[in-house]
């Protein structure tokens, strides 16, 4: 494996000189760190800072690169992930950065009072000034190191290979790294940045996209696709696919190639605990449980039972002793007699004796006294019970109109009674017959029977679900194109048809004549717009009592058959339904066309949504902004392409490569990919041979140079014009003020500092000429804008307001030549910057031009020593 | 400290004899740091690139144009070639078959296949 970390703390710091260079290659995903000259970097690990903390004491610790996760338990690592220093491929938080430079020198052996080494760091190429100046601070501050260069990390590589002769001096290297893809043409094995070219996509972004593609598809394990876990599948399984379009198709039909092209990854699964049937001992014993427990049930009801008989049986005898007794009493005496028993009348004895015999046999579970029969022979039974029934009214008693009424009344609910239980039968019977015949069909033809209630029981539960979808959803056509669930579609069909009664109602009144009501029809709106009218539908009709009766009759004679969930039927196939207990397959998470899916955004970054070129046309594109005249030289380039950094390790990368590059090219063209020697480690090792030339300190930018005019030089970048001011008797107020204005106004600095310092900085640059004005008090106006008049009449008006007649402006350096406060009135007077522009344009520009050249020195002739 | 602990020897001791200022001299407890740092957004804004002459290579100018080749669209879901567009979710599908799982996808589900591809409208 290419990436692997390598913590181990070395012991053998001491033994080296403090003349040779430390070497780092600060890539996005490791760091590396070891001595010039080896061919192997001491030391490994993951970019990447985690501050826990220690669940023990309390304290914050510092972790750098991968934390072992048998030492999880000792940590709390909820408050704070693993962090980065970097922001896409530029360092930026330099607290990070202090801490894994920390863990670095420290796992290198470094144990005495500074560290005493050069020491070459890589960064990315064109890396902002801010960035490598906080870098260089860090270092030269923090760790006092004598000397800091800085290097690109591809172009080592592609110098590491054409030492070993893998390379031509002409070349392009296309370094797929984690964050960003950078393209670097070679011409006579030197950088030229002037043609490179970056595309924001890396391999931090082919596993994420895997991470994400796979999380999706299996929703239930999401959280087991860590960063890490997808690194592992991208690492081991994923690669290029020589055409995706071919490629993918294969895929879809579904052919025996793509099969074997699939990998299967199998989570644990453990297996839901079956139902372990109990033993016949037990169900015995559960059973004999039960049946005590229902004979105690039993008996006590029984015995509650007999005590109420007992009871009532007792009251009976009471009653009729009661009874013969007032048979003895004589008419007239009944009522005194009776008044200490509570009964009224003799009538009333009786009824209460028939109540109570007749509760009586009902508690002894003996058959009512009026059998159904009753009704069997209404019509001879009709004029008994209803007596009253034939009669005019004319010759009843209002009473015995109320009894009529209420006969007639009894009648006609016996005889719907009587009705209901015939319809009953009649459709039972049926029912039977049709029973009988489709079992008829059935055992004539089993299979096309089967089909056939198979068709039927699809299409009702079609009409059922069309029908459930209209009321839910209105018109069933999906062109919504709010997306998503809106007003209309919460609603059901009945609803929204009320909500629009509603508002018609309400944006009706007081139009034109209000003829409402006149017409009975108009007060049938308000029954529509009640809320009652929803219950309506709820009742199941026919499709529904269809679909039940034939998915019963299918699960009886299909042991196949599945009774379709309600609302399944709209979710897909392939997705896991909710309900069902998840099986082994669905731990089985399968990466097919992920493979080659995710590696491929390094070709087309817009899958993504990153709209930059992609691998293959980088090359192209870095030929076509390198400056050249000749076609030969395109073809020298083409011949040579070196790929490096951890995506080139993808298999398949040289063949497609090769293929998308021959697509830009003119036919016939020569071309040649060849991958480094090791894509992760040439960096590192390049640097180190770098580094162990001698020459190596001349290209470095040291310690003195940083103290003496680091931050001078710092103030020099970008700097256009640079003027000197002798100031007498300005005050802290004034200049505080002085700067303030200069800074809003034209983006000019005022530096006060020692005319020694402010020549050592200049020193060997185009602005030394100023070396006649050190003299005397001087503040220094540095004006990083072209509008070079604008910031002199600044500084005027200021000395015109304050009456600082005393502070004149010095000599000025700008083309190189000096200069004096006479000469340069010229450029003050001048009238505006547009002005300016026409008159000095070309001049202005290159003095600025060779200053940065002069700043990024180190970056761009770092590879010239080694040609040389 | 645990004597495993002490033995994986795996915390960054916060006294280093190498150093000339402490980390936590530095950094003192207390004081978000994440604040204090520009994002390389803010730095390439401060570099002023604008006033270098335009032919100078710069962090912000070798960055790559867009392809020149015509677009790759590919089924969001399968990683089919993708010819139809579904106009509710803006999903790019290859089928009838995936569209009918697409259309069962959660709004969330449908955001998350976006912004995979940076589509995603995000109401801010």
């Amino acid at each position: 494996m290419a990436f692997v970390s390598r913590i181990r703390r070395q012991t053998d710091y001491n033994t080296y000189p403090s003349s040779i260079p430390i070497v780092i290659d600060n890539g996005a995903s490791y760091f590396r760190i070891g001595w010039a000259g080896e061919t192997e970097p001491r030391v490994v690990f993951r970019n990447i800072v985690q501050r826990p903390r220690h669940k023990a004491t309390g304290e914050t610790v510092t972790i750098v690169g991968d934390l072992d996760p048998a030492m999880m338990k000792y940590f709390d690592c909820t408050r704070s992930g693993p962090r980065t220093p970097f922001d896409s491929n530029v360092v930026y938080q330099f607290e990070i950065m202090e801490y894994i430079l920390d863990f670095a020198f420290d796992r290198l052996g470094a144990n005495g009072s500074g560290i005493d080494h050069p020491i070459l760091i890589t960064e990315c190429a064109c890396n902002p000034v801010q960035s490598r100046s906080k870098m260089a601070e860090l270092l030269f501050e923090t760790y006092g190191v004598p000397a800091v260069a800085f290097g690109v990390d591809a172009a080592f590589s592609y110098k590491y290979n054409q030492l070993h002769g893998i390379c031509k001096k002409d070349g392009i290297v296309l370094c797929p790294g984690f964050t960003t893809t950078h393209a670097i043409p070679f011409v006579d094995g030197e950088p030229i940045y002037k043609g490179s070219c970056r595309t924001n996509i890396g391999g931090y972004h082919v596993t994420d996209y895997l991470k994400q593609l796979l999380s999706l598809k299996y929703p239930f394990h999401s959280s087991r696709f860590t960063w890490e876990k997808a690194e592992d599948l991208k690492l081991e399984h994923c690669y290029i696919a020589p055409d995706y379009a071919s490629e993918i198709r294969l895929f879809q039909e579904g052919t025996k190639e793509a099969e074997e092209k699939t990998r299967y990854w199998q989570l644990p699964w453990i297996p839901p605990p079956t139902e372990v049937l109990p033993s016949e001992e037990e169900l015995a014993r559960k059973a004999a449980i039960r049946e005590k427990q229902g004979q105690r049930l039993r008996d006590m009801a029984e015995a509650k039972r007999l005590s109420k008989i007992n009871e009532m049986d007792n009251q009976l005898t009471s009653l009729h002793f009661l009874l013969k007794q007032v048979d003895q009493v004589e008419e007239d005496d009944i009522p005194t007699f009776l008044s200490d028993t509570g009964y009224a009348s003799r009538q009333e004895l009786e009824s209460t004796i028939t109540k109570v015999t007749q509760s009586l046999r009902k508690a002894r579970g003996e058959p009512k006294n009026e059998p159904a029969e009753s009704e069997e022979n209404t019509d001879s039974l009709n004029n008994e019970k209803y007596p009253l029934m034939n009669v005019p009214d004319d010759i009843l008693t209002p009473e015995q109109l109320k009894d009529k009424r209420r006969q007639m009344f009894l009648k006609t609910t016996a005889e719907g009674r009587l009705r209901a239980r015939q319809k009953r039968n009649e459709e039972e019977l049926e029912k039977e017959k049709r029973n009988q015949l489709e079992e008829e069909r059935r055992r004539e033809n089993p299979e096309s029977y089967l089909e056939e209630m198979q068709a039927q029981y699809k299409e009702v539960l079609e009409r059922v679900e069309q029908k459930k979808r209209l009321k839910t959803n209105g018109s069933s056509n999906g062109n919504n194109k709010s997306g998503g669930v809106g007003r209309g579609e919460r609603l059901s069909a009945a609803q929204r048809e009320r909500m629009r009664l509603l508002t018609t109602a309400a944006f009706d009144r007081g139009k034109g004549e209000d003829t409402f009501g006149t017409k009975d029809e108009d007060w049938q709106l308000y029954k529509l717009m009640s809320k009652d009218n929803d219950d309506d539908d709820e009742q199941p009709d026919s499709d529904e009592a269809e679909l039940a009766r034939l998915s019963s009759r299918l699960q009886d004679i299909d042991p196949t058959f599945v009774q379709k969930v309600e609302g399944e039927s709209s979710q897909t196939s392939g997705e896991v339904p909710r309900v069902r207990l998840l099986t082994e397959e669905d731990y089985k998470i399968v990466i097919g066309i992920e493979r080659f899916r995710c590696p491929e955004i390094l070709f087309h970054p817009n899958l993504i949504g990153i709209d930059q070129v992609g691998l293959d046309e980088m090359a192209g594109t870095s030929i076509r902004r390198l400056p050249h005249d000749e076609k030969e030289i395109e073809e020298r380039l083409t011949s040579s392409i070196l790929m490096t950094g951890g995506c080139s390790l993808l298999p398949g990368m040289k063949e497609r490569l090769e293929c998308g590059i021959r697509m830009i090219r003119p036919c016939g063209s020569p071309i040649d990919v060849v991958r480094a020697m090791d894509p992760v480690l040439d960096a590192w090792r390049g640097a180190s041979a770098f580094a162990a030339n001698l020459n190596f300190l001349g290209n470095a930018f040291t310690k003195t140079d940083y103290y003496e005019k680091g931050k001078t030089k710092i103030n020099l970048e970008n700097c256009h014009f640079i003027t000197g001011i002798n100031y007498n008797g300005l005050s802290v107020k004034q200049l505080q003020e002085l700067r303030g204005i200069l800074r809003e106004n034209t983006n000019t600095k005022l530096l006060v500092a020692k005319n020694t310092l402010v020549y050592k900085a200049l020193e060997g640059t185009k602005w030394e000429s100023l070396k006649p004005c050190m003299k005397g008090m001087n503040a220094w106006l540095f004006v990083q804008s072209e509008d070079i008049p604008a910031a002199l009449k600044t500084f005027i008006n200021f000395q015109k307001e304050k009456k600082l007649y005393d502070n004149n402006l010095g000599g000025a350096v700008f083309e190189e030549k000096l200069y004096a406060p006479q000469d340069y009135k010229v450029i003050e007077t001048m009238p505006s910057r547009a002005d300016v522009y026409g008159m000095m344009l070309g001049s202005l520009h290159w003095p600025a031009l060779d200053l940065v050249n002069a700043l990024q020195a180190p970056t761009a002739t770092e590879n010239e020593t080694v040609v040389a | 400290m645990e004597g495993e602990l002490m033995e994986a020897d795996i915390v960054v001791p916060s006294r280093l004899s190498f150093k000339k200022i402490q980390a936590y001299e530095k950094y003192p407890k207390g004081q978000s740091s994440s604040r204090r740092w520009k994002h390389l957004k803010q730095i390439l804004q401060a570099e002023n690139f604008q006033d270098l002459p335009p032919d100078l290579p710069t962090y912000v100018n070798i960055e790559s144009p867009p392809s020149t080749q015509p677009c790759k669209r590919i089924c969001d879901i399968t990683g089919y070639e993708a010819p139809y567009v579904d106009p509710r979710t803006n999903l790019r599908y290859a089928n009838a078959h995936v569209f009918k799982a697409l259309r069962s996808l959660s709004s969330d589900q449908v955001h998350h296949y976006l912004s995979i591809r940076n589509a995603a409208v995000v109401l801010k």
